[in-house]
């Protein structure tokens, strides 16, 4: 009986064992380049991180009830930036031949693209010999996020994003006049211009682009990278940024893109 | 025959049981009729459920259900999310008969991640509705369209409709308004019905925390505070202490965002199984902290043991470079006092015994007073005040120049002759000063064990203090009562003589390198400006000493002077002066930023943790001969390890918090975090190398794994 028992005890300390060291086990290992070839768009490849690849309705938030004129405004923005995908993702950069260009898309309600952002700007900062960020700003969540978007890109044409960006990271957001022009005032810009230039076409233009980059890249989510041709969704150590980024520098990122 | 019956009478049987099960199924679909279809994806299955089958007649409301299982690793959001997030949102346009629906909330629980503080849900969670019906009693159709953000190192937002019929009928769901009741539960209830009450919210003095003071009849167990007041205000970890009987709570929100115009403020308070949500009204008087920690009482027996190693942790002081000094003044006082009696020298040295214990205890009691008023105390902490560390400077840079022959301290002609005539009672003020001196400049020094006791006493209550800080003046002061005990010890010394001189000068040359030492800490504490100041002021003092045959009351207000205007100039001039760490700038320390850690470790970084100061002496015997010395130093530098420096020089809250996080009050204190030590692995006060590098592969286990 008691060797019975002991046996049994020890079956189930070895399931638990087992058990233990599988769900474990897997988390303690580092993350790995594994690296997914993509037939669209073609040439770039996708970083598989594990959790988030299948299942979500990559489409999200990207119009599925819209009027038609809405929609074809999608659909033109689908069409403009699939002309040339890189120069819709990196179009504002002029990498030199050492840099990788990188583009990052976030929403200013995501946890994680807070800190995803700042560790961005900080690596950019700390090698800029390396990269050049081109920074998207994909509003899924709603119409704070919306707002808070058009905001930033609004303190974009007056040169003071990252002080737009830092500062909004670091508070709500809410878009009443009144907290535009005390934000305006903060970051030194002026508030009449940034109203009036939330409500541009331009701006417009602007996100319906990254919108129509999410959809083309099937982003389900922020935070999202693009780096050079390396698609990553979601968030990952600086460790994995700086690998892809070395990699991409050893393989020359600049075969792509013609391909689209 | 009869087996024709048997077999047709089974046959029946057969049938009425194939009619009764499919009966079930029926019966079965009816009640899975009570919830909606499920929406699903890898992040979250959502659905909608209804604790009743069907409309009753009369019923004028049903009690509905949104029932959330987030996947693995993901997780959803209060009603107020946090820092960042989005709170799930329903709109009920679309449905008939549907008069008013209202998401109640159960309590949430807090997520923090990478120093952003979110609350909301993970795993199982029903959202409980009261639904009104328009008209009583008649069917409810309901067409739900669900936003919820759902996030893991990805935030995916959701938006799904979901429909539910409910026909009139009768019937319960059990299952449904089981789980609707068991989240219904977990809805912080309204004060009355609670015996949580929440008797002060104010804001602190500078405006940049929330205070929260509560009761409960019933002991608090696992408590956390959610204060809410609208969107664009928000607050970081709350400092949450309780009493001794867990009954009262005293918490402490940090806002990160703050606005006047927010919404009407309330704060709930979630415990093991119970919770409350409260309106507030902020009032101007911010409660102190009352409780240090919520440390149970300890044992009587577990005192003796700390004090005992505080005894040990004293003794050893005496060796440490700080008090080293201090034992050399009293040993020249010996070596200088010929013909004393025996009597005589025991009755010194117990002075000197009773000099450390007078500084011990008038410690323990600032430090007793200081908890009782709600401050924050810390071993070595009147390093950081200027004026402290000027009187310290100008005392010990006096005495070496009294050791080095500049002057003598010469008693008044009066005293000296009642000296002459009876005792050294004179002498005796003296040597109590000794003892004083010694213990003082002890406190920077916290030497092997004596962390251990400190941290213990200064958790515990007011007598847990005393007995602990006695033993450990026992402790320091046992060198002067060894020789109290037998004073024929002193007769087997040298007799005076010229060498006499040398040890005169050598131990002037101690003294003087400790007040170079403080001088040096002044420029950390105080600045540049302010050091030289005092310097030259302490020249002047110093001068005017030591010329000889100076008008005594010329020389009595210069030297006044001297000492005023130090302690004016250190207490009004000092301005912070970091120019000495900048010449650090290149070196492989990081700034310290407690937030980082959490974020680094996830990121399987390994990181060193120094808190040190200037005027710690034993952080800097821990930085010359272990970390700066190869193989820390390389390991430090080598890139494997992120090495944070936090200077508590000057006082630093957040620095102090992140000690007493770490049940320390004292530094040196280091630390190594890393993905096999999450929580922290603090090493000894005193570092080998062979600590810091153990500490440093344990806690990078995970990456050593990897490579």
């Amino acid at each position: 009986m008691d060797s019975k028992k002991r046996s049994t005890l020890l079956t189930i300390g070895v399931i638990i064992a087992g058990y233990a060291a599988l769900r474990t086990v897997p988390s303690l290992l580092p993350e790995k380049l594994e690296l997914q070839a993509l037939d669209r768009p073609e040439g770039f490849r996708k970083f598989v991180a594990g959790e988030t690849s299948g299942g979500f309705d990559p489409f999200f938030g990207l119009g599925t009830a819209d009027s038609t004129e809405v929609a074809a405004q999608k659909a033109a923005a689908l069409e403009r930036v699939s002309e040339n995908i890189c120069s819709a993702l990196y179009g504002g950069l002029t990498p030199t031949p050492t840099q990788v260009p990188m583009a990052s898309f976030s929403d200013y309600y995501c946890p994680f693209c807070r800190v995803q952002t700042k560790r961005l700007a900080d690596m950019t900062s700390e090698m800029p010999d390396k990269i050049a960020v081109a920074w998207h700003e994909l509003p899924l969540l709603g119409d704070s996020s919306n707002l808070a978007a058009k905001a930033a890109l609004a303190a974009k044409r007056q040169d003071a994003y990252v002080a737009f960006h830092e500062r909004l990271m670091t508070t709500p957001f809410q878009a009443s006049p009144e907290y535009l022009a005390r934000l305006s005032d903060d970051i030194g810009v002026d508030s009449k211009k940034l109203i009036t230039d939330m409500g541009s076409a331009e701006i417009t233009r602007e996100l319906e682009d990254s919108a129509a980059l999410a959809r083309v890249f099937a982003f389900v989510g922020t935070p999202a990278l693009v780096i050079g041709r390396t698609v990553v969704q979601g968030q990952i150590s600086d460790r994995t940024v700086r690998e892809i980024i070395e990699l991409e520098r050893e393989e020359g990122w600049r075969d792509v893109g013609t391909a689209a | 025959m009869l087996i024709h019956m048997m077999v047709r009478f089974f046959q029946l049987r057969a049938w009425l049981l194939l009619l009764l099960g499919c009966m079930g199924i029926f019966l079965s679909d009816a009640v899975k009729a009570a919830e909606s279809e499920s929406f699903s994806n890898p992040a979250v299955t959502a659905r909608l459920i209804s604790a009743e089958d069907g409309i009753a007649p009369d019923a004028a409301s049903v009690s509905l259900g949104l029932a959330l299982e987030y996947g693995e690793g993901w997780k959803g959001y209060w009603r107020t999310p946090g820092e960042v997030g989005l709170a799930p949102e329903i709109d009920w346009s679309g449905s008939t008969n549907l008069k008013s629906a209202e998401l109640l909330w159960p309590a949430p629980k807090r997520f923090e991640a990478f120093g952003i503080e979110n609350f909301g849900y993970s795993g199982r969670v029903v959202l409980p509705i009261r639904a009104r019906l328009e008209d009583a009693g008649h069917p409810l159709e309901l067409r739900a369209r669900v936003s919820l953000l759902t996030c893991s190192t990805v935030c995916v937002p959701h938006d799904f409709e979901l429909s539910l019929a409910l026909p009139q009928g009768f019937g319960i769901d059990t299952n449904s308004a089981r789980q609707i009741a068991n989240y219904a539960d977990r809805v912080p209830a309204v004060p009355e019905n609670s015996d949580i009450m929440i008797s002060v919210t104010a804001l602190d003095a500078r405006d940049s925390a929330l205070i929260v003071v509560a009761t409960s009849d019933t002991p608090f167990g696992e408590v956390d505070v959610f204060p809410e007041f609208g969107p664009l205000v928000t607050f970081g970890k709350p400092d949450i202490r309780l009493d001794r009987d867990r009954t009262e709570l005293w918490a402490q929100i940090p806002i990160n965002a703050w606005t006047e115009e927010h919404a009407e403020p309330s704060v709930t308070i979630t415990d093991t199984a119970r919770a409350i949500t409260a309106p507030i009204t902020l009032t101007s008087d911010p409660p102190a902290p009352p409780f240090s920690s919520a440390n149970p009482r300890a044992s009587v027996l577990k005192v003796m043991a700390v004090a005992a190693i505080a005894f040990l942790g004293g003794l050893i002081l005496n060796v440490m470079p700080c008090v080293l000094p201090v034992l050399s003044i009293k040993l020249t006082s010996v070596l200088k006092a010929t013909g004393q009696t025996r009597q005589m020298t025991r009755n010194g040295f117990l002075f000197s015994a009773l000099g450390v214990l007078t500084f011990v205890w008038a410690l323990a009691a600032a430090l007793v007073f200081l908890q009782w008023i709600g401050v924050s105390v810390g071993w070595g902490i009147q390093f950081q005040n200027p004026v402290f560390v000027t009187l310290m400077f100008m005392v010990i840079a006096v005495f070496a120049a009294n050791l080095l022959g500049a002057f003598e301290i010469t008693l008044p002609a009066a005293l000296q002759d009642r000296l002459g005539a009876s005792s050294a009672r004179a002498g005796y003020i003296s040597d109590f000063g000794t003892g004083l001196l010694a213990a003082i400049l002890a406190t920077p020094c916290s030497a092997p064990f004596l962390g251990t006791a400190i941290t213990f006493a200064l958790a515990g209550t007011p007598l847990d203090v005393m007995v602990i800080f006695t033993a450990l003046g026992l402790g320091l002061a046992l060198p002067y009562l060894v020789i109290a005990a037998r004073p024929e010890l002193v007769t087997r010394m040298p007799r005076p003589g010229r060498w006499m001189l040398l040890v005169r000068i050598l131990l002037g040359g101690l003294l003087l390198a400790t007040a170079a030492w403080l001088l040096f800490v002044l420029v950390g504490v105080a600045g540049a400006r302010v050091a030289a100041f005092i310097s030259a002021l302490t020249a002047v003092f110093i001068i005017a000493a030591s010329i000889p045959r100076a008008n005594r009351w010329a020389r009595r207000a210069v030297l006044s002077a001297c000492v005023l205007l130090a302690i004016f100039g250190a207490g009004l001039i000092s301005t912070p002066d970091r120019t000495i760490a900048a010449v650090d700038a290149m070196s492989h320390w990081q700034d310290f930023d407690p937030l980082r850690i959490a974020r680094y470790v996830s990121e399987g970084e390994t990181v060193f943790v120094d808190v040190t100061a200037d005027w710690c002496l034993t952080c800097k015997a821990n930085k010359s001969l272990v970390l700066d010395k190869d193989p820390v130093r390389a390991r430090l530098r080598g890139g494997s390890v992120i090495a944070m420096q936090a200077d508590w020089t000057k006082p630093d809250d957040a620095i102090a918090r992140f000690l007493e996080r770490h049940d320390r009050y004292g530094i040196p204190f280091n630390i190594v975090f890393g993905p096999g030590a999450p929580s922290g692995i603090a090493l000894p006060e005193i570092l080998t190398p062979q600590a810091v590098l153990g500490a440093l592969d344990a806690a990078s286990m995970r990456s050593l794994v990897s490579e």
